[in-house]
């Protein structure tokens, strides 16, 4: 084993499991503040070495053989780590995400003796391990890794919505697991191997084969649930809503986005082979990712609650992220990965200010809040630059991964999926406004569908001062304006083609400047409408709350919060993805 | 939804699914015919590649270590996420007094009970210890052998009661079994980093094919495990015999309610 | 005969996967959703146990038997034993979670436990119950 820079690969695993070890070991002993700083130095050195990754990984994927276990004769023994630039950098994201996730929790757990860092660190270690990996059964690891950390740590409060979400979340996720493995005893049967590279070849030389189709079917199903896909989205509001903040950024900001890297990485380098695959990905994630687009935004605009509202507006920019796959080009596989970035960002300085709210007016009620938001001014500075980011204003990185992302759909004229994009990150955009809006200036008295919403009496601890917890939340924001878009620009392409085994391509124009401003001008109408609703015209208000009332009353109601609703529709989801794999 | 509702959905999605199903099942290679060319692999190299008898454990410690060490911290974090969510509400206090259900009888031990525990606790430990160092040459291993022991303190808490549990079992002693189990784990994988061999590669002397002591570093990985796993299954069940407990005032109020 | 031996294991692994689901649901007691779940969860180890066997083979521990003997799978055993600690896990958690919730509401009837309730209009929103008195029945 020579040690060059893929000796590093195992590190950014092992140091929060090493540091996660000792905090267990030495639990009762550990001082005051002491776990806050520990997690956060690993978080830390996690993202520094996966920038440093990232950074060597440029000239050429870098693969690591746990145990000194190198491939002989064709045949993969041992599991690899195979890390190109593009997963390098969204570790690398991840790390940073933590990093200022833990400053925002600083003091937020007083009496956990580390309990809650614990967590964290071995959640970080998980989603690091699943970017870098490169064998199907320690994705899955990972994968359940990731899943009990969450499990544990949504229901922190304790509160009876807390454990309701929590076991809607666990239920829901660990049947993910359970197809998941399913698929890869299938395509483990087929082909004999657990290594990327090595079901790639087999599943190449193989035809036409119901196994790899099935196996692909539970695969994804898996890994769409992880992403809260319609109709697999139910459980991501209930849990969302309910953990404690910091986990909230978490989740939005990286678990739901890793679901869906994952699905990209496992469709384009391990059943690239699979015509059957291929020709059924295009309708398949663009369909369904376009529904998810337009129902994530529509519910989010009904939401009340903010946290929900938000986790709502997570499920439309998942949608947007799976049309984005959908494209099966280089663009708009790169297209993705930035906006996985970049939506991160801001759906973490969201939560935060969520967080910021709960812990400062007691409430995260948006209507009970109208007006209380007076008080914090440099939070709804905050939370309008976040929201118009949301929706497309045309800086920094989320609308860098935007224009990509719908540069790829306009080359290959996916007029619909463009269409649901645009409409929902307006949605999204429109109800974060109109939040802005009716907390921070006092706007809106007069409540719409919202005010049916579900929504919960909480608080968080408030004994932070307010600069702990809006400084990680800036520094989020000015993460997401201040990348540098020409880094970006010319790095993408080259690391898009390598995260796709694909030969390098060069870059590809972007899509049209105006279709951002649309989604911007739909949130602006949309925030309007919701703020201003009294001051409007008779003639423009009762067609459209006519034509809202049905549809909201439906969705609503689908929304139940009941696991037997969410089990039924987890089937109907995975019998159609099969039948659309069926027909290509 | 009635159920009704969710009995046809299902229903649905069955009838859909069942020809892609059964075009699976015969897709699949015959029960039985073959098995897979990995592991046909590995059956052929490892006795020679790392003197061990038992493939399994080969594969777990060795070929594919680094699955059980997320498996091993899977289960931390499952046992973590127990204490704080049981501890959370109950407080870090213990009482002595069992709740009593109204209408229940209270039944004394019985000397014969005290009798059998006596005898079959220091029986099922030796077991459970006999199952983890045998795990390079019978089918045992760390896992297998860390719940034995665990089992084998419950059986403590049959024979000696409840006060003679807690006197025996110490929750901070079990957070450092736990950890340090987990801690010798990740150090296996870590230190033959430093003399510059691959992660968790088994760089110690591997032994005589057959013998109790070959494999290597798998008997030390195999050690961490059986202690992070002995520890973590009885915290567990120390946390949930804690919820028998009368509690002593108002339960407390969870991590983060104001 | 042999076309029902080639493919049962597989066709009982779908039945108990489709059996679990059913019972997840239409399930009425969180306890029988837990095991609703270890029966969809014993689906998956009758998949890979029965994919990795093979007539006339040993199992993959060549103590008695010199190496070189036809063997099972030693990696689909393997999986199944991680498999297993995830089971074992989420069992753990989701009765935690029961338990929690039986303490908090006194039922454990998922389909009276909605995670937050609808509210009417603009009122601000009621209380969950907290901090409620002291001697409730517990498990």
């Amino acid at each position: 084993m020579t040690l060059g820079p893929s000796a590093l690969l195992p590190l950014p695993v092992a140091i929060p499991l090493v540091f996660c070890a000792v905090m267990l070991a030495t639990a009762h002993l550990l001082p005051g503040r002491l776990p806050d700083i520990l997690a956060t130095l690993a978080a830390l050195s996690v993202a520094i070495l996966s920038g440093m990754i990232a950074v060597h990984a440029a000239d050429g994927p870098l693969v690591y053989w746990f145990g000194g276990w190198e491939p002989r004769d064709g045949v993969h023994l041992g599991i690899g780590f195979g890390v190109d630039a593009a997963s390098g950098w969204i570790a690398a994201f991840i790390g940073v995400l933590y990093v200022l996730t833990f400053i925002f929790a600083w003091g937020f757990f007083d009496r956990t003796h580390g309990h809650f860092h614990i967590l964290m660190l071995l959640f970080l270690a998980a989603m690091i391990g699943f970017c870098f990996t490169r064998d199907m059964f320690n994705l899955f690891v990972w994968f359940e890794v990731m899943s009990v950390a969450a499990f544990a740590l949504t229901a922190y409060h304790l509160e009876k919505s807390a454990l309701s979400g929590a076991i809607n979340f666990t239920v829901i996720n660990s049947l993910a697991g359970f197809l998941m493995l399913g698929g890869i005893g299938l395509i483990y049967a087929q082909t004999g191997s657990l290594d990327f590279e090595g079901i790639a070849s087999a599943v190449g030389r193989g035809g036409r084969d119901p196994v790899v189709a099935g196996a692909f079917c539970l695969v994804a199903t898996a890994l769409m649930i992880k992403g809260a896909i319609v109709p697999f989205q139910f459980w991501l509001a209930d849990a969302h809503a309910v953990a404690p903040s910091p986990v909230s950024v978490i989740f939005s900001g990286a678990m739901v986005s890793l679901g869906l890297f994952g699905l990209a990485k496992v469709s384009a380098v391990v059943f690239a082979g699979s015509d059957q695959v291929q020709h059924a990905l295009p309708t398949l994630l663009e369909g369904l990712g376009s529904i998810t687009a337009i129902l994530g935004g529509w519910m989010a605009l009904l939401q009340r609650h903010m946290k929900r509202m938000l986790a709502f507006s997570t499920i439309s920019h998942a949608g947007i992220m799976l049309t984005a796959l959908g494209a099966l080009s280089p663009a708009g596989t790169g297209g993705m990965l930035v906006y996985v970035v970049g939506h991160g960002l801001v759906k973490g300085a969201l939560f935060m200010i969520a967080g910021i709210l709960l812990a400062t007016r007691a409430s995260i009620d948006e209507i009970a809040l109208r007006g209380l938001g007076r008080g914090i001014g440099p939070a709804g500075f905050a939370m309008t630059l976040a929201g118009l980011l949301l929706c497309g204003l045309p800086i920094g990185v989320l609308d860098q991964g935007t224009r990509l992302v719908q540069g790829a759909l306009w080359h290959q004229e996916r007029w619909i999926a463009l269409a649901a994009g645009a409409i929902g990150a307006g949605l999204t955009g429109a109800a974060v406004l109109r939040a802005t809006g009716r907390i921070f200036l006092g706007l809106g008295p007069d409540p719409g569908d919202e005010g049916g919403a579900p929504s919960e009496d909480e608080r968080e601890k408030a004994n932070r001062p307010l600069w702990v917890m809006l400084g990680p939340c800036c520094v989020l924001l000015a993460f997401d304006v201040g990348l540098p878009a020409s880094l970006i620009a010319n790095a993408t392409p080259e690391a898009a083609s390598a995260f796709m085994h694909q030969p390098s391509v060069s870059a590809k124009a972007e899509g049209p400047a105006w279709l951002p401003w649309i989604s911007v001008a739909l949130a602006l109408a949309g925030a309007g409408y919701g703020l201003f609703r009294t001051r409007l015209p008779k003639l423009v208000i009762r067609p459209l709350r006519a034509t809202q009332s049905v549809p909201t009353r439906a969705l609503e109601l689908l929304h139940s919060g009941l696991i037997g609703d969410y089990a039924a529709w987890l089937a109907i989801g995975v019998a159609l993805i099969a039948s659309i794999l069926a027909v290509s | 939804m009635t159920p009704r509702i969710r009995v046809a959905l299902l229903a649905l999605a069955g009838v859909v699914l069942l020809p892609g199903a059964a075009a699976v099942i015969t897709g699949l290679p015959p029960f039985g015919a073959t098995i897979a060319q990995y592991g046909e692999r590995i059956n052929a190299i490892t006795p020679e590649a790392r003197h061990v008898a038992n493939m399994v454990s080969a594969i777990n410690f060795d070929l594919r270590g680094l699955d059980t060490l997320g498996e091993e911290f899977m289960l931390l974090a499952a046992i973590t996420g127990t204490v704080v969510l049981l501890r959370g509400r109950r407080g870090e206090g213990n009482t002595e007094r069992a709740l009593r259900r109204p209408g229940r009888a209270v039944i004394p031990r019985s000397e014969a009970v005290v009798l059998v525990c006596r005898i079959a606790g220091p029986l099922t430990a030796l077991f459970g210890l006999y199952v983890v160092v045998h795990a390079t040459v019978t089918p045992g291993g760390g896992f297998q052998g860390g719940v034995i022991l665990a089992s084998g303190t419950l059986i403590i808490y049959l024979g000696e009661g409840y006060a003679g549990w807690r006197d025996a079992v110490r929750s901070h002693w079990l957070d450092g079994l736990e950890g340090g189990g987990a801690l010798l784990f990740t150090l296996c994988g870590l230190a033959p980093m430093l003399t510059g061999a691959a992660f968790m590669q088994n760089i110690l002397p591997l032994g005589t094919f057959r013998d109790l002591m070959s494999g290597g570093l798998m008997l030390v990985e195999n050690l961490g495990v059986a202690l992070a796993v002995a520890g973590g299954f009885t915290q567990l069940f120390l946390e949930f015999m804690e919820e028998t407990r009368e509690a002593d005032e108002l339960d407390e109020p969870g991590e983060e309610s104001a | 005969m042999s076309v029902v031996s080639n493919i049962l294991p597989y066709a009982v692994a779908v039945w108990l996967f489709g059996a679990g689901l059913y019972g997840i649901a239409t399930s009425r007691n969180l306890i029988h959703l837990v095991g609703c779940l270890g029966v969809c969860q014993s689906a998956t180890y009758v998949l890979l146990l029965g994919l990795g066997y093979r007539w006339g083979s040993i199992a993959p521990i060549f103590y008695d038997h010199p190496p070189g003997t036809p063997a099972v799978d030693p990696v689909m055993q393997a999986l199944v034993l991680t498999d297993i600690v995830v089971g074992a896990t989420l069992t753990a958690l989701l009765l935690v979670l029961t338990i929690q919730v039986y303490k908090r509401s006194g039922s454990l009837d998922p389909e009276k436990l909605r995670p937050m309730r609808a509210r009417q209009g603009s009122d601000r929103a009621e209380g969950s119950d907290r901090g409620h008195d002291g001697k409730r029945t517990v498990l």
